[in-house]
């Protein structure tokens, strides 16, 4: 597992938003200001959306950019970001978006182990109430 | 058991749009199929777990089923797995 890839400050566990787009622009910002992608990949996450849910199952979500925007990717990194009130998405309630900057396949291993939290469900439950960054990052990394 | 081993063609692997591509054909064809890669084998339908086998392109991935219409659905799912899925969304675009 890369460890670089899920930075401190990209874990934001206390976030609300209104609706699904809210909270993928709060996921692209977060990729923003940590200097992973530049500000045109928030839309391209709006635009990979709309084509097709990034809903994955157990309340978690995995809002990235569509393949045209890896230009705007600066280096692989994700972020964590946990709406404790919950986000409609598209009829799914969702608590915890994992926000996805890729150029190649640097991301997939991470993206396995978070497949293998969600399966099951004890840590799939620890991963969605998470209050502190350090639980994230020692589940995921 | 009816089986069909398969590269994934697509660029970013078995994993975002692809994944969930696949998924859901595999869920619409509804005939249970499992995929496998290396020893490990989840079910075709879900997302969780086609994630997990962390495919890349090029992976080669296997099909497996013994349920009525086996041979269709996995000539169905190989079919999809050997298109290029991202450069559809480039086209679509």
């Amino acid at each position: 597992m890369r460890e670089d890839l899920l930075d401190p400050r990209a874990v934001l566990l206390h976030e609300s938003a209104a609706d699904r787009e809210e909270a993928i622009r709060r996921c692209g910002r977060v990729l923003v200001d940590i200097g992973a992608v530049a500000e045109p990949y928030i839309d391209a996450m709006l635009e990979r959306e709309r084509s097709i849910s990034t809903y994955v199952g157990e309340g978690v979500a995995i809002p990235h950019g569509t393949a045209a925007a890896k230009e705007d990717v600066r280096r692989d990194a994700i972020c964590v970001v946990r709406f404790p009130g919950g986000v409609d998405w598209d009829g799914e309630p969702v608590t915890v978006c994992v926000g996805i900057a890729a150029k190649d396949d640097g991301h997939v291993p991470l993206l396995a182990a978070l497949a293998e939290i969600l399966l099951d469900p004890d840590r799939a439950r620890t991963l969605r109430e998470a209050t502190e960054a350090h639980q994230v990052i020692e589940e995921l990394t | 058991m009816p089986e069909r081993t398969v590269a994934v063609a697509s660029a970013s692997g078995l994993h975002a749009r692809p994944a969930k591509l696949f998924v859901q054909e595999a869920a619409r064809l509804g005939v249970p199929v499992r995929i496998r890669v290396g020893e490990k084998s989840v079910p075709a339908h879900s997302m969780l777990g086609v994630l997990s086998l962390g495919a890349v392109h090029g992976t080669e991935v296997t099909l497996e089923s013994d349920a009525p219409g086996a041979d269709e659905a996995l000539d169905a799912l190989v079919t999809l797995l050997s298109r290029d899925l991202d450069a559809e969304e480039a086209l679509d675009a």
